[in-house]
C-alpha cells in the first residue's frame, strides 16, 4: 500500500489550494449572500478557473485536455469545495460529461462538440433528467410501469428529433452551453428501455432555460429548469442507440462512478473548511475559560477531526479504485457516508460557534446549509437502497 | 393521580387560535417573500391582530382584562402560533410571559398602578426583559462543577442621584422584543447587588438599535440597548427576588415557553411533509406507503411528541411550585430538560420533514428550509445545548454554586 502522492498530482493540488485560497475563498460570502439565485453566480471565476485548466481537466492530452486520474480528480474537487462546494461543483459538473463524452460519444460528435468546448472558457456542461413527475422514480424506476420517471417527449422526424416537455432542478441549467438530456423516445414501455441521450445545445430552436431555482445553499450553483417547444435536434446529436441510454452495458454495475465520488471529495473539502474554522476559533476564544481547555470542546475538535480524515481515507480509496478500474460498490457507499459525515461535522462546527457565545457566524451557517444539499443528491433513501441494491446483488464484482 | 387532560379552557383557547393561525396567519407566513431567512420583515399586522385576541395579554387575570393563562396554556398557544409564523409567536411570547410574571408576580401594587393600565389598553404594548451584557463569557465552561465564580457579571449600573432617582448607564445586546417594546426590564448592577429595574423605552438616554436579520439569527424581533445618564424613578426598582428569578444563572424564565414555539415550527413541518408524502406518488404509489418514507415520518413524531411531553411536564412544574411530576427528588430541571430534548428533537425534525420533499425541501420560496433554518437558530443560540447540558448535571448532583 502506498499513500502518497506523485508529483503531478501534488502540483495539481497546489494549483488548486492556491486558486481556491486566493481566488474562490474571497467571493465565497459575497456570491452566497445574493439574494437572486441567477445573480449569485459570476463567469469571472470560472474564467479564472478555465484558463488554470479546472473546467477542462479531465479530457484526454490527445484532445487538449490535462487527463488527470481520478486521484487527481478527488484532490482538486476537495481543494477547490474547501473554499466554495458550490463553485468547486461547477467546475466537475463539467468534468462528469466530459467522461461521458469520452466514454459513449462518436468521432464527429466529439470533434463538434470538443473543440468548442476547449476553446471558450465560458462553454459549460449540464446534464437534464429530472421533471416534476420524475424525481426518484428516474433514479429507481419501479418495475414495468410506464407512467413511472422522465416524460419530455422526443419524436423522431427523418433526420431530426423533435421535443417537448420540462425538465427541473437542471445542473448549469441556466448557464450551460450544451446539455445531454434523457429523453422519452417511447412511452410504451419502462423509461428503461425507451429512454434517449441527447445533447442539446443551448442554442436549440425552441428550446430555452426557465425559472432558476432559488436553494437555500449551494447558492452559486445553477439549477435551472429547461423548456422544450417543439425544440429540433439533428439525430446526429443522439448518443448511442435509439432507446438505448439506459441499458446497462456489459461491465456495467450500476451507479454513476464518477458522480458519487464527486460528491464524496466535494463534501470532504467542506469538512476540512469546518475543521479549520473550528480550530482556529478554539485555538484563539475564551468563554467560560478558554475554549481549548474545555473537554467537551476538545472531543467535538477530535470528533470532528475524526470524521473528516475517515472520509478522505474512503474518498481516495474510491478515487484509487476508479483509476485501477476495479467495480465495487464503494463510490456509492462513500457518497451516502459523506451525507452523515459533512451534516455532523458542519452541524459540531455550528457548536463550536455556541462555545464561542458569539452571534452565529456567516461561514459556517453556509457550510451547514450547503451540506443539506446532499441529503437529496447522496444520501436520501433511494440513492442508499440503490447502493444497498448492488451490495445485495448476487452479481461478482471485483472487490479488494 | 396522573392527569394529562387538557382543561375546557385550555383547549378553547387552543381551537381559538388555531382557528386563527390557519385563516389570517398560514396565508401570510407562507408567501415566498416571508419564507427567505436573510431579510424577512416582521409582520407586525399579525402581531396586533394576535394582539386584539388577546394572546399579548394572556398571561394577566381574568380582572386585570387578561385571560388567567397558566405557563401550560401559554406553551399552548405559543406552540400553535409558530406552527403559522415563529417571529409572530415569538414576540407575543415573550411580551405574554414577561406580563405575567412582571404584573401578577414582582411589581407591587404602586408599580402595578403606574404600569398595567396603558399595558391593557394599548395593543402595541410590548415587554422585553435587558439581561445579557455585551461582550460578557457567559458560559459555565471551565466552572463546572467547582467552587469557583458563579459570574453574574452585570456592568450595567444603576445608581442614585441627588434627586433619588435611578441613573442607568450600560450596553446589553441581542435583546428580544427591544424593538418593540414600550417597558424594558432591566438587569442592573447597584451598591446593593443585583436588580431589576423598570425603564419606559421613551426614557432619555434608553437607545434601541435593532440586530440586522443578516443570515436571520433570531426569532422574533431582537435589538442591542442602550443607556446613557437614562433616569428613572427610584420607585421603579422591583423586588430583590426579580434578579434572581428572571435574570440569574439558574434562571428558567420563559424557557418552557420559547421550546414550545420551536415545537410549533416542528409540527408545522411534520404536517407539511405528512400531506406531501399523501399526494406525491413515486415508485407507483404515494409516498407514505414506501416504508422508508413511512419510518421517516414516524420518527419525526415520535420526536415531536419526545419534545411536547418535556415541555409540558417543564410548564407544568412552574405552574406547580414546589411540585414535581413523578415525586423526584431532588427536583429535576425540567425546564432545562426541555430544551436540550426539543432543541435536538425539532432540528432532527424537521431535517427528515423536508427529506420527504427532495429537492424542493431546500427550495427558498418552500417553506421546509425555513422551518430547518429557525430550528437550527434554537440549537445554536446562547451558549447553546452543551451549556445546558452541564447545568443539568449540576442539578442531578445537587451541586450548586457557591
Amino acid at each position: 500500500m502506498d499513500f502518497s502522492l506523485n508529483q503531478e498530482q501534488r502540483a495539481w493540488q497546489e494549483k488548486a489550494r492556491k486558486f481556491a485560497a486566493e481566488e474562490i475563498a474571497p467571493l465565497s460570502l459575497e456570491r452566497d449572500a445574493i439574494l437572486d439565485p441567477f445573480d449569485a453566480f459570476d463567469w469571472e471565476i470560472i474564467k479564472k478557473g478555465s484558463k488554470l485548466g479546472f473546467r477542462t481537466a479531465v479530457i484526454s492530452r490527445e484532445q487538449g485536455g490535462h487527463d488527470i486520474d481520478f486521484v487527481t480528480q478527488a484532490i482538486v474537487m476537495t481543494e477547490l469545495a474547501k473554499a466554495d462546494s458550490a463553485i468547486s461543483k461547477t467546475f466537475s459538473q463539467c468534468w462528469k460529461w466530459s467522461h461521458l463524452i469520452a466514454a459513449v460519444c462518436n468521432d464527429d460528435q466529439k470533434e463538434r462538440f470538443l473543440e468548442p468546448f476547449l476553446a471558450d472558457d465560458t462553454f459549460v456542461l449540464g446534464f437534464g433528467a429530472t421533471e416534476p413527475n420524475g424525481g426518484s422514480d428516474n433514479r429507481m424506476p419501479p418495475p414495468g410501469d410506464i407512467r413511472a420517471g422522465h416524460r419530455l417527449a422526443g419524436r423522431v422526424e427523418g433526420d431530426t428529433m423533435v421535443l417537448n416537455g420540462d425538465k427541473v432542478f437542471i445542473a448549469n441549467g441556466s448557464i450551460a452551453k450544451l446539455f445531454f438530456v434523457y429523453v422519452r423516445t417511447d412511452p410504451t414501455v419502462p423509461i428503461g428501455q425507451g429512454t434517449t441521450l441527447m445533447m442539446v445545445p443551448r442554442d436549440t430552436p425552441g428550446f430555452r432555460h426557465g425559472k432558476v431555482f432559488n436553494k437555500s445553499g449551494w447558492r452559486f450553483y445553477q439549477n435551472a429548469e429547461l423548456i422544450f417547444e417543439n425544440a429540433r435536434l439533428p439525430m446526429a446529436n443522439m448518443v448511442g442507440e435509439l432507446n438505448g441510454a439506459l441499458r446497462r452495458r456489459e461491465g456495467e454495475i450500476g451507479g454513476d462512478l464518477f458522480g458519487d465520488l464527486e460528491l464524496a471529495a466535494n463534501g470532504l473539502g467542506i469538512c476540512d473548511a469546518a475543521c479549520d474554522k473550528a480550530i482556529a476559533l478554539v485555538r484563539a476564544r475564551k468563554n467560560g475559560g478558554a475554549l481549548k481547555d474545555q473537554q467537551l470542546i476538545q472531543l467535538k475538535i477530535g470528533r470532528m477531526k475524526m470524521l473528516t480524515e475517515a472520509l478522505r481515507s474512503y474518498v481516495m480509496r474510491v478515487a484509487w479504485e476508479h483509476d485501477e478500474h476495479i467495480l465495487s460498490t464503494n463510490a456509492g457507499l462513500a457518497m451516502n457516508l459523506a451525507t452523515d459525515i459533512i451534516q455532523e461535522v458542519t452541524e459540531i462546527g455550528m457548536e463550536i460557534f455556541d462555545h464561542a457565545g458569539t452571534p452565529m457566524d456567516r461561514g459556517i451557517d453556509k457550510l451547514v446549509r450547503d451540506t443539506f444539499i446532499w441529503s437529496h443528491l447522496a444520501g436520501d433513501s433511494v440513492q442508499r437502497m440503490k447502493v444497498a441494491r448492488r451490495v445485495l446483488s448476487e452479481e461478482k464484482f471485483n472487490l479488494i | 393521580m396522573y392527569d394529562l387532560r387538557l382543561s375546557e379552557e385550555q383547549i378553547a383557547i387552543r381551537d381559538m387560535v388555531r382557528d386563527f393561525v390557519a385563516q389570517d396567519v398560514f396565508p401570510i407566513a407562507t408567501k415566498p417573500e416571508r419564507l427567505e431567512p436573510f431579510d424577512t420583515p416582521l409582520a407586525i399586522d399579525l402581531v396586533d391582530a394576535a394582539s386584539e385576541l388577546g394572546l399579548r395579554t394572556l398571561a394577566l387575570p381574568e380582572d386585570a382584562g387578561g385571560a388567567g393563562a397558566d405557563t401550560l396554556t401559554c406553551c399552548i398557544v405559543a406552540e400553535e402560533l409558530a406552527a403559522g409564523d415563529v417571529d409572530v409567536a415569538s414576540v407575543l411570547a415573550r411580551t405574554a410571559a414577561l406580563g405575567g410574571v412582571l404584573f401578577n408576580q414582582l411589581m407591587n401594587d404602586e408599580q402595578r398602578g403606574r404600569f398595567l393600565p396603558a399595558f391593557v389598553e394599548d395593543s402595541r404594548y410590548h415587554l422585553a426583559l435587558a439581561d445579557r451584557e455585551a461582550g460578557m463569557e457567559t458560559a459555565l465552561g471551565v466552572d463546572y462543577h467547582r467552587d469557583t465564580g458563579n459570574r453574574v457579571d452585570v456592568a450595567t449600573t444603576a445608581r442614585r442621584n441627588d434627586r433619588g432617582e435611578w441613573v442607568v448607564n450600560g450596553e446589553k445586546t441581542r435583546v428580544a422584543n427591544a424593538p418593540l417594546a414600550k417597558l424594558f426590564a432591566v438587569l442592573v448592577a447597584t451598591d446593593a447587588g443585583n436588580g431589576i429595574l423598570l425603564v419606559p423605552a421613551d426614557a432619555p438616554g434608553l437607545t434601541v438599535t435593532e440586530v440586522p436579520r443578516d443570515g436571520g439569527w433570531y426569532v422574533g424581533s431582537c435589538g442591542d440597548v442602550s443607556f446613557k445618564d437614562c433616569a428613572v424613578p427610584a420607585d421603579n426598582m422591583l423586588g430583590p427576588e426579580a434578579a434572581d428569578l428572571l435574570a440569574g444563572p439558574g434562571s428558567d424564565f420563559g424557557l418552557p415557553e420559547a421550546q414550545a414555539i420551536n415545537l410549533g415550527v416542528g409540527r408545522a413541518a411534520f404536517e407539511a411533509a405528512m400531506e406531501y408524502a399523501g399526494v406525491r406518488v413515486q415508485g407507483g404509489r404515494p409516498i407514505v406507503e414506501h416504508q422508508a418514507i413511512g419510518a421517516k415520518l414516524a420518527e419525526v413524531l415520535i420526536n415531536l411528541e419526545t419534545a411536547r411531553n418535556a415541555i409540558w411536564q417543564a410548564a407544568w412544574t412552574v405552574d406547580n411550585p414546589g411540585a414535581e411530576p413523578t415525586g423526584n427528588f431532588p427536583p429535576l430541571p425540567r425546564a432545562k430538560i426541555s430544551q436540550v430534548v426539543t432543541a435536538e428533537r425539532i432540528y432532527r425534525a424537521t431535517k427528515d420533514s423536508a427529506e420527504c420533499f427532495g429537492a424542493m425541501g431546500v427550495m427558498r420560496d418552500m417553506p421546509l428550509q425555513k422551518y430547518i433554518h429557525v430550528s437550527r437558530v434554537f440549537l445554536h443560540t446562547g451558549d447553546g445545548n452543551a451549556d445546558t447540558k452541564l447545568r443539568i448535571a449540576e442539578a442531578a448532583t445537587g451541586f450548586s454554586h457557591p
